[in-house]
Parts: C-alpha cells; structure tokens; sequence
C-alpha cells in the first residue's frame, strides 16, 4: 500500500470493502481511514459471502481493542485471514491465548528478550547488517524489498538456533503466510498456500525439537529455550513448541523487512530528512520510531468481543469480530500532528502502536528496535544518497503493509 | 491397526477409502470428490491425515502435492504414484 497518501478522493463508507486486496496492491488506504477516522469510528461491513466485522481505527479506540483482553478476546483468532473461523490453535499458540495464560508463557520467553538481554547480540547483528549492505556498495541496482525479506533470517537465524541452509526456505514460507495470494508466494489457491506454510513451518519446528531431544545437548537458542520453560509448573506440550516456535519465527519475518522498505522509502522520497539524519546520528533512535510509525507493517489485528460493548460511537454485539487498524491509529492526528508528514524528529514518534498494545505486545520489539537502529546507522554512515531506480511493488495483503520490489542505486560516501 | 490393501484395489476404491479417512478427521461424510478446504480442513488436519496415509499405506505425500490435490481421488492418486515408484 502506499504510505504517502496520493490526492484525497470521495471516499464512500458504506460501499467500501477493506478485504479488497487490490486496495493494498495497488490503491491507496489512507484517505479511507482518515475517512473512517472523522465519520465512521465505529464501522461495519459485510462480505459477499456474509461474514461481518467491524473496525476501529483511531488510536484511542485501537489500544483499547488490543489491551483489553477481558472485553476483546484473542481466543477465537487474531488475525482477519481466518475471519469467520475459530481460531483451531486457541489457548495454545501464545497469540490466539488470553490471560492468564497468556502472561505465564510469555513471561519466560520475554526475559530473554529485554533490550539488555538482546544487547549482547548487538555486535553480531552489525557484522550481519554490514554485510547485507556490502552488494549495494558497488552502485548497481540493489531491489531493497526483495533482498530485506532475508535480513530478519540473518539477523534472528543464529538466535534462534536454525542453520542458514534453511533461512531462505523459512523466509518464503512465513512470506507466504501473509500474503498467500501475492503473485510471488501463491502456490494453488490461497487456502492451499496457507495450509502448506502453516504444515512446513509447524513440522519444520516439530522435526527441530525432535532432532534437539534426541542430541540431548542443550544450548542458549530461543526454540531451546522454549522446550526448557515451565509456565505454570509443566513443560510446554510438543504442540505448544511447534506453534509458539511457529509464531516466532513468523513475527521475526514477516514485519521488519517492510520497515525497512518502508522508512527507506521515505528517506529517499526526503532527502532533506535523509540529510538530517546523515548530519546528527543521535537522531537515529527516533528515526526508527518515525519509520514504524510511518510503515506500519502489521497493519491490524483482530480480536472478538466477549460481551455487546460500546466503542467509537456504537455497539458491537457480543461475539462480533473486531478489526484494529494499527496502520489508520499510527496515522491520528489527535495523536500524531500532520500523521502524513514524515519528520524524524516528531517528538511523540516513540507513542506509535505499530509493535501493538497490551499483553499481546511484540515480543520482539528490543530486537527489531536494536536491528532498525544499527540499519540505520550504517546505512548512514555508509551510503552518502540513494535513489529509486524503478517503481516499487507493494505486497498483496491487508495484513502486512510491504513490499515486494523497491529498487535502488546507492553513491557510497567517502570515507570520513 | 495395520490396514492392508488388496493389491488389485482400483483408484476408485481407494479414493473412497481415503475419503473416510478424512471423514475421521474432518467429522463429516465425504465424498472422493469433495473439496479439502471447503470440509473445514486445515493445516493441523492435514498434518494428521498426512501422518495416517504414511502409517496405513507406507507412503510419505509431500505436503505441497496433498493441499494442492484438495481431493481424496487426487489424494488416492498420489498414493497409487507413490506406490509404483516405491
């Protein structure tokens, strides 16, 4: 989709269909949630084929759907692909569990997520960051897009304790996910496609504890440290490693890339930001919190509502899906001064929801955050401009806002 | 239990053989034509018919062939396949 929104349009909120993927490959979204955001709070729509959800869209009203579990449940889905259809994972895969639950198995694995925690990685990722960069040093066309798909793998493999032989399969696989029905990952039709991702990964993770149990050594990886947790006492059960392990590496895949993408976009579209951040690199930590802001990767999650509940001006009935445009709250402007200006020195850009709100916040987000920072400054510091060298192509999904294609030439600074 | 075929079992049959297989999983009558996902299947369902059609007919589909089949006929086709490359 694109993230500087074009000229505005007469936008109809009765007939408008968010689902419509083409909106995301190739339309423009802003102007409907900027329409949504002043008119229709609360709105509703029906799908052909009858499933209903409602949305949300300002800030206020998106955190309030994500933090409260007691009102809005996770247990029935969270992600709109499956709208309709109860979550077959609930109360196991940490994502589609509320709490109690929810906070003794994240509670463990986060400990080993924290920014000091994930400090320590800090130099690691630099030489991974280094070396992604290396091919767009020698001023050929570099297609940013594509190649970022890999960069989380490079960054999280290690961590994780997967071999880089499996990286670039894992990374199409979790791509598939998220946009089974782009041209680039569909395989069949896109219910196929999801069920071969989901399969593979899930069986991938499976063989992977498997292999671990029967080497019997133990060692400081992420997916070990989930088959050494006790939440609440007990192991986790073997389907429990397989979906949470599932959920990692999918969170670690599918976001980051297209903040990258995305707030180099912008950069390259402002060069006077872009000089800016060149100038004084003590802005690059809010730099990061614009560029999420701005990018937005996880578009929306969706929750259910337990009870009738008012929000946004109206009602949603007791069991009714729930949409919560993270992209439309990011974009507020009772939060976010001129939302469609991109300013890496807003002053309340750390106040984005792009890493969402509440319990089910991204447990990742120190490591994204610390990954983004070190891209950033070595992007900085390395290339002295960059520019588009073709029309970049925007991923067919209204889950993940990205990119598949956004080409570019880089000049390399001189050395200082 | 070890279900063993007939050798000279016809695609046809075995085809319905796999749709009651399904069945087991999918809790509904099926039949060799019906469709995979329109059943209400799923990755955690097809994991467990995968697991069974290896168990009971010694053949390991791959994963991207059985959702792409969608059919128990097509399924029971990819376990005559694998049969005769066996």
């Amino acid at each position: 989709m694109r993230l500087t929104p074009g000229p505005g349009y007469d936008v109809d909120l009765d007939s408008v269909d968010l689902f419509d993927l083409d909106l995301y490959t190739s339309g423009d979204p802003h102007p409907i949630w900027d329409a949504m955001r002043a008119k229709a709070p609360l709105h509703h729509q029906v799908l052909p084929d009858g499933r209903e959800f409602w949305s949300v869209t300002r800030y206020e009203d998106v955190c309030r759907v994500l933090g409260d579990h007691r009102e809005f449940t996770s247990e029935r889905g969270t992600v709109p692909t499956h709208l309709g259809t109860d979550d077959v994972a609930a109360g196991v895969l940490m994502t589609s569990t509320d709490p109690p639950r929810h906070t003794e198995v994240r509670r463990p694995l986060g400990a080993k997520l924290t920014a000091r925690a994930v400090k320590s990685w800090e130099d690691s990722i630099r030489g991974t960051i280094q070396r992604f960069l290396e091919p767009a040093l020698d001023g050929e066309t570099f297609d940013l897009a594509e190649r970022a798909l890999l960069l989380p793998a490079m960054v999280t493999g290690p961590l994780l304790g997967i071999p880089e032989k499996d990286w670039e399969e894992l990374v199409q696989l979790t791509a598939m996910v998220t946009a089974p029905s782009d041209p680039h990952f569909l395989q069949g039709s896109e219910a196929a496609t999801l069920a071969i991702s989901h399969h593979e990964l899930v069986t991938y993770v499976k063989e992977w504890v498997t292999a671990r149990r029967a080497a019997e050594g133990g060692d400081d990886s992420l997916l070990h440290h989930l088959m050494s947790v006790r939440p609440g006492g007990a192991p986790l059960s073997d389907e429990e490693i397989a979906l949470d392990g599932y959920s990692i590496l999918l969170g670690a895949n599918v976001t980051t890339p297209h903040t990258v993408s995305g707030t180099v976009q912008a950069l390259v579209e402002r060069p006077e930001q872009f000089e800016k951040a060149q100038a004084d690199p003590s802005l690059i930590p809010n730099l990061v919190e614009e560029g999420l802001r701005w990018s937005s990767a996880a578009c929306n999650f969706m929750r259910y509502a337990v009870d009738d509940v008012h929000i946004g001006g109206g009602t949603i009935p007791a069991r009714g899906a729930v949409v919560a445009w993270i992209g439309s709250a990011n974009r507020d402007a009772a939060q976010f001064p001129d939302p469609h200006t991109f300013d890496i020195t807003r002053s309340n850009a750390k106040r984005q929801v792009a890493f969402g709100f509440g319990p089910h916040f991204c447990i990742g987000a120190p490591l994204a955050r610390m990954t983004l920072r070190v891209f950033f400054e070595e992007l900085l510091q390395r290339f002295r401009s960059i520019e588009f060298a073709g029309e970049p192509q925007h991923l067919r999904s209204y889950f993940i806002a990205g990119m598949t294609h956004l080409p570019i030439v880089a000049q390399k600074r001189r050395t200082p | 239990m070890e279900r063993q075929a007939a050798p000279s079992s016809a695609p046809v049959s075995l085809g319905q053989e796999i749709a009651e297989l399904w069945g087991e999983f999918l809790h509904c009558r099926i039949g060799p034509d019906d469709d995979f996902f329109t059943l209400g299947g799923n990755s955690l369902t097809g994991i467990k018919i995968i697991d069974r059609v290896a168990q009971d007919y010694g053949v390991q589909l791959s994963v991207r062939d059985f959702y792409l089949a969608q059919t128990p006929a097509r399924v029971a086709e990819l376990i005559e396949q694998g049969r005769a490359g066996a």
